[in-house]
């Protein structure tokens, strides 16, 4: 079997040769490569070769063309500050607080900003490894893009004074995230995870995330399918047992579940869901690397009879995490 | 009935509001209760920390979500401002904090809503925003006599940063302020691993931890 088809049978709940691994290595590409992470998230073509000798190296199941959470908003207008050795921070966001976001026009994926970039990255990913692992693009989710239209606090207190017009937000951003999804799957993506942190429980209540968004992921994840996504991946960090029941609803094929919620819980509240998780991201700092491998088999065995499950960080692995412990983490997989 | 005394009931309307999230509402009845004769500390005591007991007793690690904790911060907010326009003075204070997210890191929203919540418990809240140097941290500490620092860390990037807090702290006389860590990235860490004195789960449980620390109890 390939990484592509190991993580397609987990999906499908069918025997696999080994367990997938898909460690969520970002920003660390580029610092195992040596590269500024300001070069790596403007430069697809940069990107997509560091995420090449990395799964080169590790042998992974997935890579992931990701640049970071201001992309989306950035060509629809915000300014962003770019750093040397960390992502980019919004210094700028294109609408002030309460500004209609029913004025702004959906931004083109093949010319407004950095979007044509990670295109770029995402087709020569998949040039290079063709049907072999899965090349993995990446979208904002509704409640993230609409934050990062006005800034997180300026949202939520839209969302709170005038729901009306956030809803007009949330519209614009699920219209966006369905028009370069779209055009992800069409450069080569077999599938784009679409992260939405701030869908999480953690920020909003469940009960929003029921009322306001889960119909929006509806509508992205039913456009990702038609377009030709092989599945559907809902990556969301944080404290998700109160909403992880609704990811089917939603159309997710494969949830991401962070170190909050443990193996055995998720998979009560998703029987028939593929699970991705949930190592805690901060270990593979400097944890050493037994603690890694330990947790990995924990997580491995609660799934061995179940199935349906990728190993991998519940969020990402951060850009200066050490080596040995993602080595760790490949090889407690290598053990099964 | 002892008037320097009011019952609570007599701020059971600010309360609710407080804890609705309804800052228009909550600023409304602070001018009635300035116009009843209730002096200032009073409606810190019996409104805003009641309003922040029962909000602290209901965000339990489950429960805690950002837009419920930011709309009643904003109620507190206006409520402190319209009783201190130029801020809480010290001797009204429980104690004075330091707030800040240090330098590489330019997330503050969890500094924001620790602030708040310290606020709302009646600490005067020195912040330092974010991006913050250790040394202008240190700087600070001294200056305004604080008994404790408390850093909030969104990225990974910043674990270093945290580690010379306390040796900084030493350096200059200042080995016993207490220092908290918490914020997405810092909550993931154990004390001892940035050598602080306590890694908080969110903004509450650091409240919880400092105030322990004040009252001499056992954190």
């Amino acid at each position: 079997m390939n990484g592509l088809e190991r993580m397609l049978a987990a999906v499908r709940f069918t025997p696999g040769d080994r367990p997938p691994v898909a460690p969520q290595l970002f920003g660390h590409a580029a610092r195992w490569c040596g590269i500024p992470l300001r070069d790596y998230v403007q430069d697809g073509a940069l990107m997509a070769d560091c995420q090449l000798r990395i799964q080169a190296h590790y042998g992974h199941d997935a890579v992931f063309a990701f640049m970071d959470f201001g992309l989306e908003s950035e060509a629809i207008g915000s300014r962003l500050r770019f750093y040397e050795a960390q992502y980019p921070e919004i210094t700028d966001y294109v609408l002030p607080p309460g500004a209609d976001a029913g004025q702004l026009r959906l931004p083109d994926p093949t010319a407004d900003g950095r979007l044509p970039e990670l295109l770029r990255g995402i087709a020569r990913l998949r040039s290079a490894l063709g049907d072999t692992t899965l090349v993995a693009g990446s979208l904002l989710g509704p409640m993230s893009l609409a934050t990062q239209l006005y800034g997180m606090e300026a949202a939520l207190f839209l969302a709170a004074d005038d729901p009306g017009r956030f809803e007009i937000a949330l519209d614009y951003a699920t219209a966006c995230a369905i028009r370069y999804g779209q055009a992800q799957i069409a450069a080569g993506a077999h599938l784009p995870v679409v992260f939405d942190p701030a869908a999480s429980p953690a920020v909003v209540p469940p009960a929003f995330f029921r009322e306001l968004l889960l119909p929006r992921l509806q509508r992205l994840f039913a456009a990702l399918r038609q377009a030709g996504a092989v599945a559907n991946w809902l990556n969301i960090a944080g404290p998700t047992a109160p909403i992880l029941p609704w990811y089917p609803a939603a159309g997710a094929d494969i949830a991401t579940f962070d170190y909050y919620v443990s193996p055995e819980q998720a998979a009560g509240l998703l029987p028939q869901t593929c699970l991705l998780g949930n190592l805690k991201s901060l270990d593979f700092l400097d944890a050493h690397p037994q603690r890694i491998a330990a947790a990995a088999h924990l997580a491995l065995a609660a799934f061995r009879e179940r199935g349906g499950f990728i190993l991998s960080s519940g969020c990402e692995i951060p850009p200066e995490s050490a080596p040995a412990n993602i080595a760790a983490l490949i090889a407690a997989r290598d053990g099964e | 009935m002892d008037t320097a005394f009011p019952a609570v009931d007599e701020f059971g309307t600010l309360i609710d509001v407080l804890l609705a999230g309804d800052h228009a509402a909550a600023l409304a009845e602070t001018q009635r209760l300035i116009q009843a004769g209730h002096p200032a500390e009073k409606i810190v005591t019996a409104g805003l920390e009641t309003a922040m007991r029962r909000l602290d007793d209901k965000c339990t690690v489950e429960s805690f979500n950002l837009l419920e904790i930011m709309l009643v911060g904003r109620a507190v907010s206006a409520v402190v401002h319209e009783l201190y326009p130029e801020g809480v003075p010290p001797e009204n204070s429980r104690g004075t904090l330091i707030v800040a997210t240090l330098e590489g890191d330019v997330h503050d929203l969890g500094k924001n809503i620790v602030k708040m919540v310290l606020i709302g418990k009646g600490y005067r809240v020195v912040d330092l925003g974010r991006d913050c140097p250790v040394a202008t941290l240190v700087a600070a500490t001294a200056r305004e006599a604080a008994s404790g620092v408390l850093i909030s860390g969104l990225i990974s990037s910043i674990v270093p940063q945290v580690r010379r807090v306390r040796p900084a702290l030493r350096t200059h006389g200042l080995g016993s302020v207490w220092v908290v860590a918490g914020g997405a990235a810092l909550k993931q860490c154990a004390a001892a691993d940035l050598d602080v004195d306590y890694v908080a789960e969110n903004a509450f449980d650091g409240a919880r931890y400092i105030e322990a620390r004040f009252t001499g109890a056992t954190p």
